[in-house]
């Protein structure tokens, strides 16, 4: 078991330390080799879950020992982590040949450190998951932080780059100290923090119990991007693509998911964590399906439609769909994965261009990455039987049980992505080539191991639905019995079936209007007037383009700008503004010390006769700060 | 009202006079006499004690030797009124507000201690101080101490000697 | 007593070589073998093998929790002098002198852990901070130095002044030195105010020799005015030894003199220290984001590290205490190793740092893992110490404490991922950033890197110790 983790820590040592030694080709087959090792190795531990149950509890060494409580190192294999290491490891397989091609312009020793972070990520993200306890948790949660602080800052040479790769990490430590101070509470209450015993501890007072679960979600809000700490997220871009799409997509974005999905018996015990991660989520996905309406970027529409997606399933979670939110985990990690490739290989195509205003008409000459990424917007749109319908139907069905108005809210998102995501392809694939005629000569389609992993992809993107084919449709539901072992605390919900299929039926004809909706806004080419495609036979839509602008899309953009350009740079300004007064006050204070004996002699006495105050009237001021507190 | 009292009040006096001066002076020679005035007055103090072994140590080492070995550094660094860093008087109103309270709070706990009310200090009667008795405590119970802190004078001998010393 | 004696004593041996060894590249070597032997006596005690039968009067307790810190302060002095004795020759001519300061240094931290009588601590607290006036003042020409030691001596004088006055008052209520007697005599007796006032002087005393604030001030201009390489040994071994001997003397009086125990004159302890561990936080983490010298934020950077580690005296319980042993480890290991580098800069602003990363990456690579341990990141030993000190308050049951912690230590992330960045996101001026470096540096550094990163992942190398 403990080879999973080993492998890739291996790959990171050795392509590390010896950079300057190894060759590209000698660096990219050592770090995707060791990934494919331990890909391996979790397909033989799934498959031993899936037929023999989880497996127990193993220990390697003992971690700390004090005398109220021992951690052990110990790693846990059971259903849901046996998932996630499937998803870890195959998809984080998949970028690793991808980058191989991706990154080939680097030179031999930045190539060889790029591909020793990304084992160093893929190491912690297991330790994440694999940990039988929240302090071996904890220790993956700082090691992908800072994996990923280093990855987005890997250009370093740019300093917007360094300070995204801060804002990064400075964002996750406000999480972070949240999760901290979560399994101090932990250990204190029940002094001991592996999952077995932290759950069937039955020692908690309500208000431990929702107080714990806040404090986890603090964490997770700031891991997995979610309001008020997602801003990191698309800044996060900065970073070369694959990394987009191993962290900042598939994997670590999800390592808040993985963690509430674990604690799922706490937030089962507490309602008020329930509607907090419930409301968080839903305004999250609503929030960043607005911003992403209007952006140019082709990374951050996809950034956007991330923190979005995250929103989807802490909505899941907080209504107590915890498989529905795994699942979404999984489709998501597949679909959003492909994306990001198939945005990198656009990207590579034309030479480190991003705006999608600059290209267009990118089908006939990147065929396959065009088909590919077609495909995982269908995905992502939720049309059946794509794998993102499955998975969103799911929680949808599951917060309409819980309340309507988060089923219409998240209703409202969902036809929001079908929009955003098919401007998207719109504007790069169909119409005509915007861009310069030096880029339009350089076109090409990428090498196999960049468009292999997109086919992969593509194909898990569009059968991973029927994992879990709900009952509804006659499906097994097979994801759901396998993992209920662990999410024991999962609720189910009592919908008729034919509620279900109305509200399939629903939700899906409306992100299927949204979809062909912006196929035809956008396929035609804006700046140039052309009128192509379905735009010119359907020439009496254009009251019915004018009235939905004016009803439905001017309105949603002007809030989009609003959200952009007021409510995000409020929060921008606030998170930025204590880093401010830190420095302001930092300047002040430095004035005290102004080098002068006497008068340092004479503060000293000042503060010798103020605590002497301080101990004679401590009545006084205890009852005071009772009072506050 | 008996002499030794008389004495008390009258050392008392003089000594926080005379510290007081050593504060106020201009003149740094001024103020290092005035210093060997307070040790002066704090030997005598230790006469009323019954401690003539410390008198005369105090006598020797503080007014005599150091006070003097004051003097001369400050007269041959040539020290005099102007060389005088001149300091704010907020800065000094400062130092007296705070300094004063701190008197006053060290002046209330004392006074303020039940035990301090009803003790009395000895007078002519004490032997702590005389030289016997000094010498069979420090070199029985306390000797542990008395050798230790010759590395305390060693180290600050050798560390005179690195300062000091010419290249 | 093996080590009080016998640092005494090399001591002498080395101020003795300066008269009569000529060869002056011996001294570091007579230096390295007798901190190896001190080591090694220390040990050899730790075991139950004393050298020295001595009646002391108890006014000398030996325990192995105390010896155990020696051996922690010894090995790190031993790790110290490795790596930067050829830094020390370069001060000035009295290398010898050097060393045997530091040895009578080293006297004063094995009294302090050991001490058992007020008297005795006194005495300590004197012989480890006399020989540092000397060095902070040890580069004469620099008239920074002068001026700093001079500072020291000053404010030095002020603090020692009021520890007398606070065992003066502690002596006049009980008539006594003993640190356990009055324990004994309170139970009948009723507390004296003066025993209180006696013991808020020795916080502030030992506050200012820890350099806790409001009683700092000090720290950020001596530390910088000392030459680089003396300034390590203060900032670690030195500052980590008070705190042992500030928790060694609270943890016997701490609860006789605490409201609790006392309504009418006890004092509220908690109260007091979360004041001082707040004001020290606050002071050190805040000032330290605006400066422009990376010694200057080291500095302050102690400061604020002097605030983490006050919290073994706010929370005394098994917890705090593995803490404070760990964090002296991990607190000597990085200020030793980020000190090695930061001598060996030719700029000692955040500039100066630019594009290290190019031209020396062991150094780089070294002061990284340094300046993580000090923020506390995981996998590091910085972190399990930091880890401690809060898990220990959490226990005592003031969270919110814990807090107010760790949002500095958010703080602290800032400024010390400013060298990092510097050294790796910056590209360089022409000529290298450093001097070139030694292949003993590079042993020495790789030595700290590898303890900070074994005692991260397994904190309990060291802490089992404690249990033997």
């Amino acid at each position: 078991m403990y080879l999973v983790p080993l492998f890739p820590l291996l790959g990171a040592i050795i392509s590390g330390l010896f950079r300057n030694q190894l060759s590209k080709t000698a660096a990219g087959i050592i770090a995707s080799g060791a990934i494919a090792a331990s890909f391996v190795v979790s397909f033989l531990l799934f498959f031993q879950v899936k037929s023999g149950g989880a497996i127990a509890v193993t220990p390697l060494f003992t971690f700390i020992k004090t005398s109220a409580f021992t951690i052990d190192f110990a790693f846990q294999v059971d259903q849901l982590s046996a998932l996630f290491l499937l998803i870890i490891t195959g998809i984080g397989f998949l970028i690793h040949l991808y980058s191989t091609a991706y990154m080939h312009e680097e030179e031999p020793h930045h190539f060889a450190r790029y591909f020793s972070y990304l084992n160093l990520f893929v190491f912690s993200m297991l330790l994440l998951v694999m940990g039988a306890n929240y302090v071996i948790m904890f220790i993956g949660w700082e090691g992908v932080g800072l994996c990923s602080y280093l990855l987005i800052g890997y250009w370093f040479k740019n300093t917007n780059y360094t300070a995204a790769a801060k804002k990064a990490f400075i964002m996750n430590r406000i999480g972070d100290m949240g999760f901290l101070l979560a399994v101090f509470y932990i250990l204190q209450k029940v002094g001991s923090a592996n999952y077995a015993t932290v759950f069937a501890f039955d020692g908690f007072s309500s208000t431990d119990v929702t107080t714990i679960c806040i404090l986890l979600f603090v964490g997770a809000m700031g891991k997995s991007a979610q309001l008020p700490l997602y801003t990191w997220l698309p800044d996060a871009m900065a970073g070369p693509t694959p990394v987009s799409a191993l962290i900042h997509a598939a994997t670590m974005v999800t390592a808040g998911i993985y963690m509430i999905a674990r604690s799922n018996v706490l937030y089962s015990a507490s309602e008020i964590a329930q509607h907090l991660v419930a409301i968080v989520g839903l305004a999250t996905a609503l929030f960043s399906a607005t911003i992403a309406l209007k952006q140019n970027d082709i990374k951050k529409v996809l950034a956007y439609s991330t923190v979005s997606q995250l929103g989807y399933m802490f909505l899941g979670l907080g209504v107590g769909a915890y498989t529905g939110a795994v699942f979404h985990v999984m489709t998501h990690a597949f679909f959003k994965a492909l994306l990001f490739l198939g945005a990198g290989s656009v990207i590579h195509a034309m030479h480190h261009e991003q705006d999608i205003r600059n290209m267009g008409g990118l089908k006939k000459h990147l065929p396959i990455t065009h088909i590919t990424f077609l495909l995982g917007c269908i995905a992502i749109a939720g049309v059946p039987p794509f794998s993102g319908f499955f998975s969103k139907d799911e929680i949808l069905a599951a917060a309409y049980a819980h309340n309507p108005i988060y089923w219409g809210l998240g209703v409202a998102g969902a036809a929001m992505t079908a929009f955003y995501m098919f401007r998207l392809y719109a504007t790069t694939f169909l119409g005509s080539f915007r861009g310069t005629q030096q880029q339009l000569s350089h076109l090409h389609e990428s090498p196999i191991s960049m468009t292999l992993p997109l086919m992969v992809l593509a194909l898990l993107s569009v059968v991973g639905g029927f994992l879990n084919v709900p009952e509804v449709l006659h499906g097994n539901a097979a994801l759901h019995h396998f993992l209920s072992p662990v999410l024991t605390s999962e609720s189910k919900h009592s919908l008729s079936h034919s509620t279900e299929y109305i509200l399939m039926g629903s939700s899906v004809a409306i992100a299927t209007l949204a979809l062909i909706f912006a196929i035809n806004k956008f396929s035609k080419n804006p700046e140039l007037g052309e009128a192509t495609g379905l735009g010119k036979t359907l020439a009496n839509k254009w009251y019915v383009d004018e009235a939905y602008d004016a009803a439905i899309v001017k309105p949603l953009n002007s809030v989009s700008l609003l959200f952009k350009n007021f409510v995000e740079k409020g929060i921008d300004g606030l998170v930025n503004g204590s880093g401010k007064l830190v420095q302001y006050s930092s300047r002040q204070v430095r004035l005290v010390q102004n080098g002068q004996v006497g008068s340092y002699i004479l503060y000293m006495v000042l503060s010798m006769v103020i605590l002497f105050l301080l101990w004679w009237n401590q009545p006084i001021l205890t009852k005071f700060i009772q009072k506050i507190f | 009202m008996g002499t030794t009292q008389l004495l008390f009040w009258l050392l008392s006096a003089l000594s926080i006079f005379s510290a007081m001066m050593v504060l106020i002076s201009k003149n740094p020679v001024h103020s290092v006499l005035w210093l060997v005035l307070v040790f002066f007055t704090i030997s005598g103090h230790y006469i009323l004690l019954n401690a003539q072994f410390l008198f005369i140590v105090n006598l020797i080492v503080y007014a005599g030797a150091i006070m003097v070995l004051f003097l001369f550094v400050i007269m041959l660094m040539n020290l005099n009124k102007d060389a005088e860093p001149q300091k704010s008087i907020w800065m000094k109103l400062a130092g007296a507000i705070s300094g004063g309270s701190l008197l006053l709070i060290f002046v209330s706990v004392v006074r303020s201690a039940s035990e301090m009310q009803s003790k009395q200090a000895l007078l002519k009667t004490g032997n702590i101080g005389l030289i016997d008795q000094l010498g069979k405590t420090l070199f029985s119970e306390y000797v542990i101490p008395f050798e230790i802190s010759s590395v305390l004078f060693l180290s600050a001998m050798v560390g005179a000697v690195a300062i000091g010393k010419k290249h | 007593m093996n080590a009080i004696i016998l640092s005494a004593i090399f001591g002498v041996v080395l101020m003795m070589a300066s008269a009569f060894v000529s060869n002056r590249s011996l001294y570091k070597t007579i230096a390295l073998a007798c901190l190896v032997l001190l080591v090694g006596a220390n040990i050899a005690e730790t075991l139950g093998y004393s050298f020295f039968t001595i009646d002391t009067h108890n006014m000398l307790a030996f325990n192995k929790m105390g010896l155990f810190f020696n051996t922690i302060c010894f090995t790190a002095t031993l790790l110290y002098v490795f790596i930067s004795s050829s830094e020390i020759e370069r001060v000035d001519n009295y290398t010898a002198e050097y060393f045997a300061l530091i040895f009578f240094s080293l006297c004063g931290i094995a009294i302090l852990t050991s001490f058992n009588n007020l008297l005795m601590m006194f005495l300590g607290i004197e012989i480890m901070s006399i020989p540092l006036y000397i060095l902070t003042g040890s580069d004469k020409r620099n008239l920074k130095s002068n001026e700093a030691a001079l500072k020291y001596f000053l404010m030095g004088s002020f603090s020692t002044g009021i520890l007398l006055l606070g065992i003066a008052f502690i002596y006049g209520a009980t008539g006594s030195f003993g640190l356990e007697s009055i324990k004994v005599g309170t139970l009948q007796m009723q507390l004296s105010i003066l025993e209180v006032t006696g013991c808020i002087l020795l916080l502030i005393a030992f506050a200012f020799k820890v350099s806790a604030a409001p009683f700092h001030f000090w720290t950020p201009d001596v530390y910088d005015g000392a030459p680089s390489v003396f300034t390590s040994f203060m900032a670690s071994i030195i500052k980590v030894a008070g705190f042992y001997a500030f928790v060694k003397l609270f943890e016997s009086r701490i609860e006789t003199t605490s409201f609790a125990t006392n309504p009418a004159v006890g004092v509220n302890w908690h109260l007091l220290f979360a004041i001082l561990i707040i004001a020290t936080l606050f002071v050190g983490n805040i000032t330290a984001v605006f400066q422009q010298s990376v010694k200057r934020m080291l500095a302050y950077s102690s400061i604020a590290q002097a605030g983490f580690m006050l919290f073994a005296l706010f929370s005394v319980n098994a917890f705090s205490k593995e803490g404070l042993y760990l964090y002296a480890a991990g607190y000597c290991l990085a200020t030793i190793g980020i000190f090695a580098v930061l001598v060996r800069m030719k700029d000692y602003t955040f500039e100066g740092f630019n594009g290290l990363a190019k031209h020396e990456p062991t150094l780089a690579f070294a002061t990284t893992v340094c300046l993580l341990s000090l923020a506390g990141i995981p996998l590091t030993v910085g972190f399990f110490a930091k880890y401690f000190m809060l898990a220990a308050v959490v226990k005592q049951g003031y969270a919110w404490l814990a807090i107010v912690g760790v949002l500095f230590a958010g703080v602290s992330i800032y400024y010390y991922f400013r060298v990092i960045a510097a050294m790796y996101f910056k590209s360089a001026d022409e000529n290298p950033a450093a001097v070139a470096t030694s292949s003993t540096v590079k042993i020495g550094l790789a030595v700290v890197v590898a303890g900070i990163i074994i005692l991260g992942v397994w904190p309990h190398a060291l802490l089992n110790f404690l249990y033997f």
